[in-house]
């Protein structure tokens, strides 16, 4: 990118501002635009321009108008009233050229995006626990370690007993609110390093790092007490499977976790 | 998938009718108070979502939510008129920018012709950017009256028959007063533009 020639923009043309357009590139050598740059591109601006203020109003369709203030601070309600829901950068003092506050807000706009389709393509947008994408990548990523250097781990299969009836009898609502339920609790449940999914309608899976199957009943000692505390009555049913002690395929740990759980199923209804 | 506080203010920000999101942090570095700006959503049952999200990433953060009172924003287009949200004029390009509001539709219109002209040119942009059809142009000069800092006039000509509207205002600015100018020259004549669809339809 050294080679590349960066005009600056006229007075209303949408050219990438150079120094914008460089810490766009220092950006995502260190990592991913995000929510993080927007807050480094108003300091940076307040910085060049010596502004005492700055927010930026960034309407996007996935999550509507979203204000950001230097500093992470909050924009207070007279100020959000002034500026509603109309996109742009605005500076106190105005003194920005509309080329560069154009360029910030495109970049900003552009960084929110980014994350919130990255955010998405990974999570579960009832539960916001991880989606069957991600956890599939997981759990190979995992079954690798496992075979590799013989890291263990537990995979679990978890399903809500009886969902279908209360979908069917109190409606969808009922149903979504009881999965956003099992889910919180489930992200309440885990350690730091373990990851919990939603890989189907009322299916769920936990993927314990370094726990083998007799260490399993903490994490679900630890479920059941969080969804005590919810005050809804949600019962479950788990199947587990080890790696390696079962297997080191992520198809075969899911197969015998599955059919585990059904057994398990099976002989509750007996 | 380790959380971090920016996916934590993602999830903050995809609530319903979350505006902004301010966080406080401890000198290590945590997160230790969160404000919440909401706009058509009851706070209590924001909060309550938030303070749950809160316990997931920094179970010691105090969540407060508060109501932004946008009503003051609904009423920038004065009960139905375009009214001006924003001039800003930029010395040495000798070029300015007027943003409109129409019941919280929002143009945006540039000239290059210094403050007066120029902030007629841009006006009648920005009203043909909301989607008006804005069949007039402007005659002969702006006038101040008497000198800088006093009303200014606007006169515009129909395209379509021999009529003349006449604006004046006096604002902060040559550019603020011959946008406003401009609006009160126009304003009353508008029709709604092809195609409008009201705020919240």
């Amino acid at each position: 990118m050294s080679g590349a020639t960066v005009e600056h923009a006229d007075a209303f043309g949408h050219a990438y501002e150079p120094w914008l357009f460089q810490t766009m590139i220092d950006e995502l050598s260190t990592g991913e635009l995000g929510i993080s740059f927007v807050y480094s591109v108003l300091e940076l601006l307040a910085e060049r321009h010596g502004l005492k203020d700055a927010v930026v109003v960034i309407t996007d369709g996935a999550m509507g108008p979203q204000a950001f203030r230097l500093g992470r601070e909050t924009v207070d309600a007279e100020q959000l009233a002034k500026l509603g829901s109309i996109p742009g950068v605005y500076c106190d003092p105005d003194i920005v050229p509309f080329g560069e506050r154009d360029a910030v807000h495109t970049a900003c706009r552009l960084s929110l995006s980014l994350h919130y389709a990255r955010y998405s393509a990974a999570h579960d947008p009832l539960t916001n626990i991880a989606n069957r994408r991600y956890f599939d990548t997981a759990l190979h990523t995992a079954a690798v370690q496992s075979s590799r250097y013989g890291w263990h781990f537990t995979l679990v299969l978890a399903d809500l007993n009886g969902f279908k009836a209360v979908n069917d009898s109190s409606g969808h609502a009922v149903g979504d609110d009881l999965l956003r339920t099992f889910g919180f609790a489930l992200r309440q449940s885990v350690r730091r390093g373990d990851t919990a999914a939603r890989i189907g309608g009322d299916e769920f899976a936990v993927i314990l790092s370094n726990a083998e199957s007799n260490e399993v009943s903490g994490f679900t000692d630890r479920l059941s007490s969080r969804l005590a505390m919810s005050g809804k009555s949600v019962a479950f049913t788990i199947g587990t499977a080890s790696s390696p002690r079962d297997s080191s395929n992520p198809d075969e740990l899911l197969r015998i976790a599955d059919a585990r759980l059904y057994e398990k199923k099976a002989r509750d209804h007996a | 998938m380790p959380p971090t506080e920016e996916d934590f203010e993602l999830e903050l920000r995809s609530l319903p009718g979350v505006l902004n999101v301010g966080m406080g942090h401890r000198e290590n570095g945590d997160v230790d108070s969160v404000t919440l700006i909401v706009h058509g959503q009851d706070p209590g049952s924001i909060q309550g979502v938030a303070l749950q999200i809160a316990s997931l990433y920094f179970p010691d953060a105090v969540v407060t939510v508060e109501d932004a009172d946008l009503d003051t924003a609904d009423r920038i287009g004065e009960n139905g008129r375009v009214a001006l949200v924003r001039a800003a004029f930029e010395g040495p390009e000798n070029a300015c920018e007027v943003q409109l509001n129409f019941e919280g539709a929002i143009g945006t219109g540039r000239s290059s012709s210094g403050p007066l002209i120029g902030g007629v040119e841009a006006t009648l942009a920005a009203l043909r950017d909301l989607g008006f059809d804005v069949p007039y142009h402007l005659i002969g000069a702006v006038n101040v009256a008497t000198e800088r800092g006093w009303p200014v006039m606007v006169t515009l000509r129909s395209n379509l028959h021999d009529v003349d509207r006449i604006g004046i205002a006096q604002s902060d600015g040559d550019l603020a007063s011959a946008a406003k100018a401009t609006l009160d020259a126009l304003n009353r004549y508008l029709t709604l533009p092809r195609n409008f669809r009201p705020r919240g339809s």
